[in-house]
């Protein structure tokens, strides 16, 4: 089988051509560096993705701070991440690193703080 | 059930013009906008020219208010704190045909009494404004240019200063004759009882003429289209530049400068069903740019900043569709109403004139007293970009908000956005605060201020995110939090 | 009147790092003027991840990527005065600016380093027909209002041109719920990066439809419908192929624009490609001791690299202070066939570079020459070029002279 990746572990997005059979890559080429073989064979086990959202603050000088995913989790898990992080509330002062869920749906990734938000 | 002795319906340039001259008297005056402010129809939708009026007939209405109009400008504009400047006109043309109707436009002029109209040749063009078409033109020294949205506010605000009162969102659905010969308005806002209703309807005005009991007449929408380019481009344009009108004595697509120093280009001109459908057109836009370049000769692509169109509501005759004058009539048959219909162009330099002939028609039924706490004066909002250096210092030492600029392009600062958020008329949307301060008028067209501006309408009016609005009716700008919980 | 050795004016990812290496070269007397409540420029919003693989060798948000600057720049005691807008910038590099808390400033700089970032292109530049209802955002307001003051603008969403910034926000308004109709760019290739094809759109099954535009906006209130169509090679709608899809939100991704209205008030030359300055090699605009870097120049499209430009400008702007005076550049660096525009247009010929610039349209196995006038001074082979894809070439001293023009262009 073939099919063409674009690599979306760098701004290069790399389009990698690429021959397999069932799950393991036989060829891949097109890719600047290594990484790109390991996303392959990766999207074609078990695609997985981070994402970045946020969460409302309570008594902060914004309403909302921003936060993201550790490491990437299955894609077909997003919306249950998601839906999971919509139900946190944080109350000012939050940090950036600051953990709002330890791994989340236990799937090996955290929920972390990106923006500081001081107390109003 | 509200009562009126004076319910006007319509705020627009005209409608609030007669508020304001009726407030001279000792009157209790209303004024019903179905709008969610006074200028978002034609009175804001126009090229705010001051004409000088001599385009029209000899005698007309037109004519006769134009000119008057246009005289005591000067004043009207220091009274009410209007953005004016009598910058003259040119209006040029390129052919023979086009000096024959210049030179009858001239002559028309003269016995319009408007003064100091002359032909000039292309020299004398290059001093007055080198970017400007043209082979020859008229220079017309009384003709002028103002801010058409301040003009309309400023003529209510004065009004309300007076004792009228604005009702907002109010649409006249029907009336009645009360058994006390009033009359009896309905409306979305409730019922509204007055002895006199002026009908300064504008698009809708042969409506509410049928509806007041006086049917027949035919107004028809023109729609007009117009670009609006970046003040970079208004660094070239020195005064307006109009073509030699066309056979149906009409201008086709000039080129404006504005008070506040960008160019309008336009407007186009055609029949539409629908006056109030203010889309603009792909076609109409190619079309500008070609016709707009005949005028200006630095119409070009990287200066638009917006496109906007309006209509002017011309009276026609429903037998042969010529357009007819304005209409201020009072008939004995149908008392206690002030008609007016088909106030079109150039219902901006004539909306006082205009107020000053309903207040003459009601004086010819009741003795009016006058009012002896009027006061002709409004100050508009403070403009901190047009204070000087040591001006600006000192309004911040004064007042913090003056130090913060929310509308970057324009220079607009916290404290006016928050006078203009507490305007007299009681105006809360978006746009309401545009007009008023012009934040977001300019080049990047609200992309760093309107984020600004819609989060202080909601801190200094106490509005949820969803009752922001752009302009009328249901135009939300936001949908709900995207985070729930407990929101500030 | 105030003086400092260098006021710098936006405190953004660029200003942030031109502050830093300007203070590690020496510069003790600096100011940085944001006109935010908060440093960190339009990075702040940026939530999402993929920021500082480059500079840091790990993904962050842009929150996370800009506080590491605004630590440093803490932590180095820099000046910096927030809430306050430069109002105008003199050729003698007199600058105004309004502040909440100190009023009306004047300050004489010896050297202002132009920071402040860009703006978003509008619907009144494109001239969209139709009518102007609620509901039309820009990207970058739309995530504003999404990621900073916890407001949706709509649901049923769709998305005219293909920026970055517009797909980041179709997905972003996919997570939170909303329904993302398509994405419709004019061009007939992508202006964003492919992998935000992939990972923005192809993975919430966003379809993309290129050669296409909007050609009708409805709704009198609020937004209702848009009408979209193919276009032709010159981006004009072919008329029959006219779809109308109800919505309540159209986000426009149209590109972005150097904010240069104080650049112009000093007198600095711009450049019509790149509607920034005319920088030389030391990012010194045509006005002595004004410099520019970062999307005020041109726009970018990794911020790691504005990171770096603004460093490259610190470098210069520090030894102006420190010498007085930079080599002069008289030579012109010319875009030539294929390259849309170059960074810097003047070199001395003495002197080490970077060379940026972007190509016009999507190329394959082609190569980006340098020539300096018959010389060859570096070529480089690419598999593609993408317009969306700035393209950097160090460029080395020893192959130079100081007496040819140079041209870039692609083979």
């Amino acid at each position: 089988m073939k099919r063409t990746f674009t690599c979306i572990v760098c701004p290069n997005g790399c389009e990698i051509e690429t021959e397999y059979e069932g799950t393991e890559v036989l060829s891949v080429t097109g890719n600047l560096c290594p990484k790109g073989r390991t996303y392959v064979t990766q999207e074609l086990v078990d695609p997985r993705r981070t994402i970045a959202t946020s969460v409302r603050v309570l008594n902060g000088t914004m309403p909302l701070t921003s936060v993201r995913l550790t490491s990437p989790v299955p894609k077909a898990r997003i919306f249950d991440v998601m839906d999971e992080i919509n139900r946190q509330t944080l109350t000012a002062p939050v940090r950036i690193g600051d953990v709002v869920i330890r791994n989340i749906l236990g799937l090996n990734s955290d929920v972390i703080v990106t923006k500081n938000i001081d107390k109003a | 059930m509200q009562s009126y002795d004076i319910i006007i319906i319509g705020g627009g340039v005209v409608g609030s013009a007669i508020a304001r001259e009726l407030t001279r008297y000792q009157l209790t005056v209303g004024v019903l906008e179905k709008e969610s402010d006074v200028c978002t129809q034609t009175s804001g939708r126009n090229t705010g020219m001051l004409h000088a009026g001599s385009l029209y007939k000899t005698g007309s209405l037109k004519a006769q208010c134009c000119v008057e109009g246009n005289r005591e400008f000067d004043q009207v504009a220091r009274e009410l704190d209007v953005p004016f400047k009598r910058t003259g006109k040119l209006i040029v043309g390129f052919t023979e045909e086009h000096r024959q109707r210049l030179l009858a436009m001239i002559e028309r002029g003269r016995a319009n009494g408007v003064p100091g109209m002359e032909l000039i040749d292309r020299a004398r063009m290059d001093e007055i404004d080198p970017s400007a078409g043209g082979n020859f033109a008229i220079y017309c020294p009384s003709s002028g240019i103002l801010d058409p949205f301040i003009y309309t506010i400023a003529l209510a605000e004065n009004a309300v200063k007076n004792g009228a009162r604005y009702h907002l969102y109010t649409e006249v659905t029907g009336s009645e004759m009360l058994p006390d010969g009033r009359h009896l308005l309905h409306t979305s806002k409730g019922d509204f009882a007055c002895r006199w209703v002026i009908n300064s309807a504008g698009l809708h005005s042969a409506e509410i003429s049928e509806m007041l009991g006086i049917p027949g007449y035919v107004i028809q929408p023109v729609k007009g289209e117009y670009f609006v380019l970046d003040k970079k481009a208004g660094a070239f344009a020195r005064i307006p530049v109009y073509p030699a009108p066309t056979v149906r004595n009409t201008f086709d697509t000039h080129a404006t400068p504005t008070v506040d120093g960008n160019v309008l280009v336009g407007p186009n001109s055609f029949n539409v069903a629908d006056g109030e459908d203010y889309s603009v057109s792909q076609s109409g836009m190619d079309g500008l740019q070609e016709s707009g370049a005949r005028m200006f000769k630095h119409m070009k692509r990287e200066y638009y900043i917006r496109t906007f169109a309006g209509a002017r509501p011309k009276r026609i005759d429903p037998e042969t569709g010529e357009i007819q004058d304005f209409l201020i009539e009072r008939r004995d048959e149908v008392p206690g109403v002030i008609n007016l219909v088909g106030i079109e162009s150039p219902g901006l330099t004539s909306a006082l004139p205009i107020a000053r002939r309903v207040v003459r028609l009601l004086q010819e039924k009741e003795t009016l007293t006058p009012n002896p706490s009027f006061d002709p004066v409004r100050k508009g909002i403070l403009r901190f970009h047009e204070a000087s250096r040591e001006e600006q210092a000192r309004l911040i030492a004064a007042d913090p908000d003056y130090g913060e600029i929310v509308c970057r392009c324009e220079t607009v600062t916290r404290a006016e956005i928050r006078a203009a958020i507490h305007n007299p008329l009681g105006v809360c949307t978006v746009n309401g605060i545009k007009v008023r301060t012009r934040a977001s008028m300019g080049r990047c067209q609200g992309g760093y201020c309107e984020t600004r501006i819609t989060a202080m309408i909601r801190e200094e009016l106490g509005k949820a995110v969803t009752d922001v609005r752009l302009t009328n009716g249901d135009s939300v700008m936001f949908t709900g939090y995207i985070k729930g919980g407990e929101q500030a | 009147m105030m003086k400092k050795q260098a006021v710098i004016v936006g405190g953004g990812p660029a200003g942030l790092a031109a502050a830093l290496r300007l203070r590690e070269k020496g510069i003790t007397d600096i100011l940085i003027l944001e006109r935010e409540h908060l440093l960190g420029g339009i990075l702040r919003q940026c939530i999402h991840d993929g920021f500082g693989l480059t500079r840091f060798g790990e993904s962050l948000s842009g929150p996370e990527y800009a506080q590491r600057f605004i630590n440093r720049v803490l932590e180095e005691g820099i000046e910096c005065i927030t809430d306050c807008t430069v109002l105008d910038i003199t050729g003698d590099k007199v600058i105004t600016a309004a502040s909440r808390k100190q009023g009306l400033l004047q300050i004489q700089a010896d050297a202002v380093l132009l920071t402040m970032g860009c703006r978003e292109r509008t619907r009144g530049a494109l001239a969209t027909p139709g009518t102007r209802p609620a509901g039309i955002y820009t990207a970058g307001v739309a995530q504003n209002y999404i990621n900073l003051q916890n407001i949706m603008v709509g649901h049923e969403v769709v998305i005219l041109g293909s920026g970055d910034i517009g797909m980041i926000m179709a997905r972003r308004m996919t997570l939170e719920g909303a329904h993302v109709k398509g994405v419709y760019e004019v061009q007939s290739y992508p202006s964003g990066l492919p992998r935000n094809i992939e990972q923005c759109l192809n993975d919430y099954g966003i379809p993309l439809h290129l050669s296409h535009t909007v050609v009708d906006i409805r709704g009198r209130e609020r937004l209702t419908s848009v009408v979209v169509a193919q276009c032709d090679e010159h981006f004009r709608p072919i008329p029959g192929t006219e779809e109308e899809i109800p919505c309540d939100t159209l986000i426009l991704s149209v590109g972005l624009i150097p904010e240069n209205e104080l650049s112009l008030a000093a007198g600095v030359e711009l450049d019509a490609r790149t509607r920034g300055a005319f920088v030389d090699e030391n990012c010194q605009t045509s006005v002595p001791g004004i410099f520019a870097a970062g999307n005020v120049l041109h726009v970018h499209d990794l911020v790691d690299f504005v990171s770096l430009e603004a460093e490259a400008l610190a470098d210069s702007a520090a030894e102006y202070l420190l010498e007085g005076s930079l080599p002069e550049c008289r030579l012109t660096v010319k875009a030539g066939n294929n390259v849309g525009h170059v960074i810097p247009q003047r070199i001395s010929g003495i002197r080490p570079f970077t060379l940026s610039l972007r190509v016009r349209q999507p190329l394959s196995n082609v190569s980006i020459v340098v020539r300096q006038g018959e010389k060859e001074i570096l070529r480089k082979k690419m598999r593609k070029a993408l317009p969306a894809e700035m393209i950097q070439l160090p460029v080395r001293a020893d192959k130079l002279n100081d007496s040819e023009d140079m041209e870039v262009f692609v083979e």
